[in-house]
């Protein structure tokens, strides 16, 4: 009887069931995908060689989405939770006992975990195995070797996780279930939130939020001071500054807009009545999404800088792509064939103490400089997008002989003199020839320069004079630094947008009446689905405004280790609009479908 | 005398369930009229089609077949907005369970159909108060739904259902969740009303000393009107037999 019935509940609302569903597998799929890659040994391997600490970020990484994780279970439960309750309170009528429910709640939310997390890992596990090769030698500049994207340990981390945070809320649903009242489960809650103003608290409130958002910024921002503690002292202080903000601000806002004229017409003060129902249910959701909203966006905009500037920095260290000594006609071929910027051959001539180069090849080609200095002023840059470059007099060569012993392939180097062609020539040792290049776009001219450093036998980059070998060392740097920004990003943002939707969705079960009484007295739908869009717009906005705001600060946190952490900030903020839009727009959907009442005058 | 009524309807039909499946015929050819100033009561027994025919009167449900005209506007000539905006003008609607919005202060509640119709907040400050004193709920106004009892909160529910004036209202078993005192609260109220203000009013009841304060009552039985009785010059007391006695012949 009870499982019918259980079933038939299920079936009533079938939509909502697989968004949460949906939702539950993405996120473990999600959490399935980073864990095989980031703790994968082959992967790790890989980046260990090239970077120190990539653990460690990636250890960070994990902890976050586990964290995230955490709490999106935790919206999706109470989703699962409003849902049931009504059945759970016709059972407990019907005499199921207490204990009996309590079991009901435990079984069917580990079920639903299990299924959920099993689903995600294998969908994970598919994803990993189709784009994970793809992204990681995207980031990391290289294939990697023995890549698995079956990785056991991600398994077991994964479904042992899951089935962990699904007991601790099977136990939180029914230690909640206990301590209400049948009436209440039936019924809902309705006790209203009467919104009031105590000046004094909310003014205490908001000085108090203003202050710990303003030491969070500066903290931020002067990130060489506050060294690691930055972190630490930036998250307490602005989740708490957030929150004391939302508490003092939403109150009184919607207060300020109840009051004045433009409430009074339609369903504007219905909607805003709406809004502040829950007020203290939502001043939690809604500072956790715009410190997450922070987080995501920030990620993904330090991800994408980080690449954007490896691409910038290598080319800005130097005015050659590549140096090499005498290189095969193989070697020349494939350089011909790239897009070239420029490309000069010198000669010359070494001994044991000296190298020989003729004056008057310098002459008629000079050698070109970035004019780049480390550290960079702010000047510089701003030009380094498109770097220009200058060509060197013989004066200045001799005066900095340094740029141009940077370009000899050989180590240790060894000083130089120019000379005649005539002496050039006299010199009793065999002539040799330095070609130099510079490719239009490092980036696009990746793979081809891989061949070239092929065709000369294969030798480590580093020992390779020139933008490209610090374009490799870098990008493998970066790299690990991308993907995590990029990947964790969009993880995060899936997540918080559905976080909040679970959180608004769980209350429709019991906003459903309200939506019929008004349809009764005569609200037009038309202005019943207006409100709804207003309603939930304000839930979706308000944080979004926020977490902008602590992100455009908290970017400064990078300006230590990026060139500019705002560079094209327009791509993350789209990506993260759009993503948040259509949430947005599933959000609404979802709602109307659950409260717009089907009673109507069918014409 | 001959006067338009408020409400007229003609052989009304209400089949409840889609064709093919299983049906049910609620209403089986109900015809009636409202005059203008007149207080009718709908008994029945249970499942007799007395909420079927009150929500189709509301323009909250479509009768498959049949005419109804609300102060001369044919129901089934209003189209899309035209439905929520008569339902908010014309009709004012009382519930058992008071169907008032427990986000909103009852003062609130009350100007809610005024601002719906875009009346701007100065316009309806007076309405309102008007309203509210005439059914003696002037204290109540700041406060919310949960916080007055079951007969207060009855009294804002009519408040609001007659703030924008309506050609008529409608009640579904009003008086069904009060107590008796209340019950006779309201019931005094919507007497003084329907008799001052020459507001129609249609009474859905159980209860026959409810149905004693109309002045007509139709017997609805297995979805048509079995009976009909009237007031007249009786007193109420004796109303309230006759109303006992016809229960008594017609189950
Ligand atoms: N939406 C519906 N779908 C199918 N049948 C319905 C629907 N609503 C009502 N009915 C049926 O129509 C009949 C009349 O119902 P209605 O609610 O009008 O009765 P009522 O006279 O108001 O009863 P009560 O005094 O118990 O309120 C009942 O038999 C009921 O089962
Ligand atoms: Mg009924």
């Amino acid at each position: 009887m009870l499982n019918k019935l259980a079933f038939a509940g299920v079936k009533s609302r079938l939509k909502d069931y697989v968004v949460l569903f949906f939702g539950l597998i993405m996120s473990s799929a999600i959490f399935y995908m980073f864990e095989s890659l980031a703790t994968n040994k082959a992967f790790i391997k890989a980046n260990a060689q090239q970077i120190t600490g990539a653990n460690f970020i990636f250890l960070f990484g994990a902890i976050l989405l586990t964290i995230i994780t955490l709490v999106y279970v935790f919206y999706a439960n109470s989703f699962l939770m409003s849902m049931r309750r009504h059945d759970y309170g016709l059972f407990m009528m019907l005499g199921a006992k207490q204990s009996k429910i309590g079991q009901l709640i435990l079984v069917e939310t580990m079920a639903i975990g299990t299924i959920a997390s099993v689903i995600g890992t294998i969908i994970g596990w598919g994803f990993t195995a189709s784009v994970g090769p793809f992204l990681m030698s995207r980031m990391i500049g290289n294939k990697l070797q023995h890549f698995n994207a079956f990785y056991v340990p991600a398994i077991v981390t994964t479904i042992v996780l899951y089935l962990i945070l699904f007991l601790i809320a099977g136990i939180i649903n029914r230690l909640a279930l206990t301590k209400t009242s049948v009436l209440q489960l039936l019924k809902g809650d309705s006790q209203p939130n009467r919104p009031v103003l105590k000046p004094v608290s909310q003014l205490l409130q908001v000085v108090v939020g203003v202050l710990l958002l303003m030491l969070g910024y500066y903290a931020m921002s002067h990130v060489e001071k506050f060294a690691l503690s930055t972190i630490p002292i930036g998250l307490v202080t602005i989740v708490l500054g957030t929150y004391f903000l939302f508490n003092a601000i939403f109150v009184w806002l919607i207060l300020l807009l109840k009051r004045s004229g433009w409430a009074s017409l339609g369903l504007r003060n219905f909607t805003l009545s709406q809004l502040s129902f829950r007020l203290h249910n939502y001043t939690k959701i809604l500072s956790v999404v715009s410190i997450l909203i922070a987080l995501s966006l920030g990620a993904i905009t330090v991800g994408i800088g980080m690449q954007k500037q490896v691409t910038a920095l290598s080319t800005a260290s130097e005015a050659y792509t590549m140096a090499i000594k005498n290189p095969s006609r193989h070697t020349n071929h494939l350089i011909d064939k790239l897009t070239l910027d420029t490309k000069v051959t010198y000669q010359q001539k070494e001994t044991s103490k000296i190298i020989y180069y003729r004056a008057d090849q310098f002459k008629d080609r000079p050698l070109e400089f970035t004019g780049f200095q480390s550290p960079l002023n702010s000047k510089q840059k701003n030009r380094l997008a498109s770097p220009t470059y200058q060509n060197l007099t013989s004066t200045q060569l001799t005066q900095h002989p340094e740029k141009l012993m940077a370009l000899q392939p050989n180590a240790p180097q060894k000083p130089f003199r120019l000379v005649s062609r005539t002496t050039f020539n006299k010199l009793p040792v065999h002539a040799q020839r330095l070609t130099l290049f510079r490719v239009k776009n490092l980036q696009a001219d990746k793979t081809d320069l891989k061949h070239i450093v092929t065709s000369m036998g294969n030798p480590a980059v580093d020992t390779v004079p020139g933008a490209y070998g610090t374009f490799v060392l870098a990008t493998a740097m970066f790299g690990g630094l991308e993907f995590m920004g990029f990947f964790l990003g969009i993880a995060f943002l899936a997540m918080l947008a559905s976080c909040l939707m679970f959180k608004i969705l769980s209350g429709a079960a019991t906003d459903k009446r309200r939506y019929e009484m008004l349809n009764k007295i005569g609200a037009r739908p038309s202005r019943l689905r207006a409100s709804i869009a207003r309603e939930i717009l304000v839930l979706f906005v308000l944080p979004a405004i926020v977490g902008v705001v602590h992100v455009l600060f908290g970017l400064l946190m990078f300006k230590v280790l990026m060139l500019n952490p705002y560079y094209q900030i327009w791509l993350p903020f789209t990506i993260f609009f759009v993503l948040y839009m259509i949430y947005y727009i599933i959000t609404v959907r979802l709602y109307e479908h659950i409260v717009l009442p089907k009673l109507r005058i069918d014409n | 005398m001959t006067m338009t009524p408020v409400v007229s309807v003609r052989d009304l039909h209400k089949t409840y369930g889609k064709t093919g499946q299983k049906q049910y015929e609620a209403l089986k050819g109900i015809s009636f009229d409202v005059e203008t100033d007149e207080f009718v009561g709908i008994m029945g027994a249970s499942g007799s089609g007395k909420t079927t025919l009150l929500n189709i009167l509301a323009t909250l449900d479509a009768p498959t077949s049949g005419e109804v005209e609300i102060n001369q506007q044919v129901l089934a000539n209003l189209k899309g907005n035209q439905i929520a905006d008569f339902r908010a003008k014309q009709v004012g609607f009382i519930f058992q369970d008071f169907n008032l919005l427990e986000n909103l202060t009852n003062y609130e509640n009350i100007a809610l159909p005024l601002s719906l119709q875009n009346i701007s907040r100065k316009k309806a400050q007076p309405e309102v108060q008007r309203i509210a004193k005439q059914l003696n709920i002037e204290s109540l106004l700041e406060k919310y739904p949960t916080e007055i009892s079951g007969g207060q909160k009855q009294r804002v529910a009519a408040a609001r259902a007659l703030v924008s004036h309506p050609a008529i209202l409608f009640g579904d078993e009003p008086t069904g969740a009060l107590d008796s005192n209340s019950a006779r609260d309201l019931l005094e109220m919507l007497n003084t009303i329907n008799h001052d203000q020459q507001v129609p009013i249609l009474l859905v009841t159980h209860d026959p000393f409810s149905a004693s304060y109309c002045q007509r009552i139709l017997f609805i039985k297995d979805g048509k009107i079995g009976q009909e009785i009237k007031k007249g010059t009786h007193t109420r007391q004796q109303f309230y037999q006759a109303i006992l006695d016809t229960l008594g012949t017609f189950d």
